[in-house]
């Protein structure tokens, strides 16, 4: 039976009909041998719309369709479901993408119309080939794996674990708690951040669902949405972390003193055999194999001597562990940007010269001063500091982007320093504040006013250090002054980069110029990789905020249930198959194909059904051709080629 | 653009030594006794030392061989009393006892 195509142009409103002459597109588009039907609408994706297509497809007995509109990844899933209803196979289903490919683009009406129906011409040679599917189903491995223990990956694993789900919680560092643990107040309510943090975290490690997994790695995925596998390299901790019952006599014997690097960012010193903080999940100590005397060759063992419990054994070795997951949420933070790129500021020169993490150590607590603002340099208390903003942030030779967190973090720094030091004098020098969130303006004005903190607009050019002060030189832009200020301490606002590399290259998604992780939607669909199943949470996937990694987190957590609450997973039947009485066995493909999913047997390539994920990479480069992919044949391609490229005689109507 | 370098090791000592003197952090001493008329001269001390401290003697022994010696430079590089080398030693010629440290 010969294929009776239905055509349906779209004018999306002016966004198609301003630059295409729609009756023309419809006169010229009949004429090809195998359409049927063509009808124009307004808006083909609203309820008439759809229901002239259902209409359509029935009355006159349609074997396929051409929606000519917008992208498919707007709306083909709409009219899959529209065919549906109507009877017919959702693969007999395309899309002509004559907006975003030539409406949005052009200007020229003749070129643009012409344009569109080469698009739909080409389509429709396609749809012709295309053979009616059935969706691939499978099983739902029900357990979500979270990469990064921070506070976005902390309230994804409770969100999923207390809708039933069992929860892998892989976080590289000692402790979970991530950077938040690290602050001291939170703003723009001023919250101790520990105080919110700790109980988070002392939350997860008690989830009879969550499994936590500290100096551990994803190292490797495959598999995909419902049924990823994944490996994870476990690093030795040397201490057992139910054993341990942190009575520190450990930490009193070991020789090895070492700068704290890591959490307390160089303020203060810890030994070989640490606890991060207090306050650490798992409560346990670690050893740091860098500088310990007694890991692996058992040199020094005072620490195993002393320890009552029996809890360290400095013969522990990595573990690779491996797990089938059915979704996968990163959460992998930030670091400040590094800060040996901006020498001006004499960071690492000057000791009083300090980031704004350092800060946050220096106001906290339970930090390397107790809470009082010592500097570095001799441990006197700053009776001048300045605030620098921006610091890498929105500079074209750093960081293009905006932070988003330091305008507010280095008003609540200002803040807090005034009601330590009240008798301190605060500036900051700014290049716009931005405090765009809920309370946060009247945080800033509260600052200005309350604290009488002094906001200078204008970057610093240089730090000086003359004698035990530092000397700024800057411009005031709003007076136009050239200004001078010897200050006892200053603090950087440094702008944050994603550690996003390495899992990027794991999970195979995609970054940014940035390095931050590219979501599939910037406004529709933020938290989702353009992989099914992996979602992106926190500032891996932008700068932003607690307040907006959790609730993104909490996304995220929904995204994944909605995975792991199915039963079956369907997955595109647009796959890979050999033929393979024409197969070499080159194994061309096997090395090729990105997701594993080929093996060669004795009679040639098979591919794994579940695994493809229908690239075409392997049938591209095949070089007998024994390779094809569903409703990708080569015979259908060369069609829209010719649809898209021949000179057609009906074209020639056009006017 | 020898200003911007990286800083170099010196100062994270540096840094380190005003760290433990502000915390108040003892670092904790030993002492490296060696039974010269032992040694055989293998060197297994001397190249695993983890603090760096052991050197090969100019002087010889009994039975002509160059003996380890200590050499400290405080507040480093100074014996941590770990005995490891103790551990090592074939012969039995070289032990570390704690210091107790005077305030």
């Amino acid at each position: 039976m010969a294929e009776r195509v239905g055509v349906f142009v779209c004018h999306c409103g002016r966004n198609i009909a301003g630059t295409v002459d729609i009756d023309s597109v419809v006169e010229v588009v009949g004429k090809h041998p195998n359409v049927v039907h063509v009808e124009d609408y307004k808006y083909m994706c609203s309820s008439p719309g759809q229901e002239l297509i259902r209409r359509a497809i029935k009355e006159k007995k349609l074997t396929s369709i051409v929606v000519a509109a917008c992208s498919p990844s707007l709306h083909l899933e709409t009219f899959r479901s529209v065919a549906s209803d109507a009877g017919l196979n959702i693969y007999k289903v395309e899309m002509a993408n004559i907006r975003e490919k030539n409406s949005w683009v052009h200007e020229d009406i003749k070129a643009a119309t012409e344009k569109a129906i080469r698009i739909i011409w080409s389509t429709i040679n396609k749809v012709v080939g295309n053979k009616p599917l059935e969706k691939v189903r499978g099983k739902v491995t029900k357990r979500c794996l979270v990469i990064g223990g921070g506070i976005a990956g902390i309230q994804a694993a409770l969100d999923v674990a207390n809708n039933g789900y069992e929860v892998i919680l892989v976080e590289k560092s000692p402790t979970i708690g991530g950077r938040m643990a690290q602050l001291s107040e939170t703003f723009p309510t001023l919250d101790c951040a520990q105080c919110i943090l700790t109980p988070r975290m002392a939350e997860a490690a008690r989830h009879p669902k969550i499994k936590i997994y500290t100096l551990s790695e994803v190292v490797e995925v495959s598999g995909s949405v419902g049924n990823f596998k994944v490996k994870i390299r476990k690093k030795p901790r040397y201490v057992d972390i139910d054993a341990c019952n942190l009575c520190g006599e450990c930490e009193k014997v070991c020789p090895q003193v070492v700068i704290d690097k890591e959490f307390n960012r160089g303020l203060t010193i810890r030994k070989a055999i640490y606890i991060p903080f207090p306050q650490a999940v798992p409560s346990s100590y670690v050893i740091d194999e860098e500088n310990c005397l007694g890991v692996k060759t058992a040199r020094c063992s005072e620490c195993v001597d002393v320890c009552e419990q029996d809890a360290i054994n400095l013969f522990e070795e990595e573990e690779i562990l491996e797990f089938d997951v059915g979704a996968i949420i990163v959460a992998t933070g930030y670091d400040l940007y590094p800060k040996e790129k901006i020498p001006e500021y004499g960071y690492g020169r000057y000791e009083d010269v300090i980031d704004s993490l350092q800060f946050e150590r220096l106001l906290s607590s339970t930090g390397p001063t107790g809470g009082v603002i010592r500097r570095p340099s001799d441990g006197k208390i700053p009776k001048k500091i300045a605030f620098i903003q921006c610091v890498g942030s929105r500079d074209l030779q750093h960081l293009p982007y905006c932070s988003r967190i330091c305008c507010m973090y280095t008003a609540k720094h200002a803040f807090l320093y005034k009601h330590l030091v009240p008798d301190g004098e605060a500036y900051v020098f700014y290049m716009d504040i931005r405090a765009g969130g809920k309370r946060y303006e009247e945080f800033i004005m509260r600052v200005q006013e309350e604290a009488q903190v002094r906001y200078i607009r204008g970057r610093v050019s240089k730090i000086v250090q003359v004698g035990d002060k530092l000397v700024l030189y800057a411009t005031d832009t709003i007076t136009g002054e050239q200004m001078k200020l010897a200050v006892d301490m200053v603090v950087l606002a440094m702008g944050i980069v994603p550690k996003t590399r390495e899992i990027a290259e794991v999970l195979r998604i995609p970054i940014d110029e940035n390095g931050f992780l590219q979501e599939v939607h910037p406004k529709l669909r933020p938290v989702e990789s353009p992989i099914k199943g992996i979602f992106l949470v926190g500032v891996a996937q932008g700068p932003k905020d607690i307040q907006d990694s959790v609730s993104q987190a909490s996304a995220a957590a929904a995204k994944a249930i909605e995975i792991l609450s199915k039963a079956e997973i369907e997955k595109e039947p647009i796959v890979a198959s050999v033929n393979k009485d024409l197969c070499t066995r080159c194994e061309i493909c096997v090395n090729l194909c990105p997701y594993s999913a080929i093996t060669m047997t004795p009679e040639g390539a098979e591919v794994v059904g579940v695994a493809c994920e229908g690239c075409g990479v392997c049938a591209a480069a095949c070089p007998v051709g024994a390779i094809t992919l569903a409703n990708y044949t080569p015979h259908q391609i060369i069609g829209m080629i010719e649809g898209a490229l021949s000179e057609l005689r009906p074209l020639r109507a056009v006017r | 653009m020898q200003m911007f370098r990286k800083p170099p090791e010196q100062r994270e000592l540096e840094l380190k030594l005003k760290l433990v003197q502000r915390e108040g952090v003892r670092i904790r001493r030993g002492k490296v006794i060696v039974i010269k008329d032992r040694c055989k001269e293998c060197g297994f001390c001397i190249e695993n030392c983890p603090s760096g401290v052991l050197v090969r003697s100019e002087d010889i022994n009994a039975k002509g061989y160059h003996y380890p010696e200590v050499v400290e430079e405080p507040p480093f590089k100074v014996c941590i009393n770990c005995s490891f080398c103790s551990l090592i030693c074939p012969e039995f010629a070289i032990f570390s006892i704690p210091v107790e440290e005077e305030d």
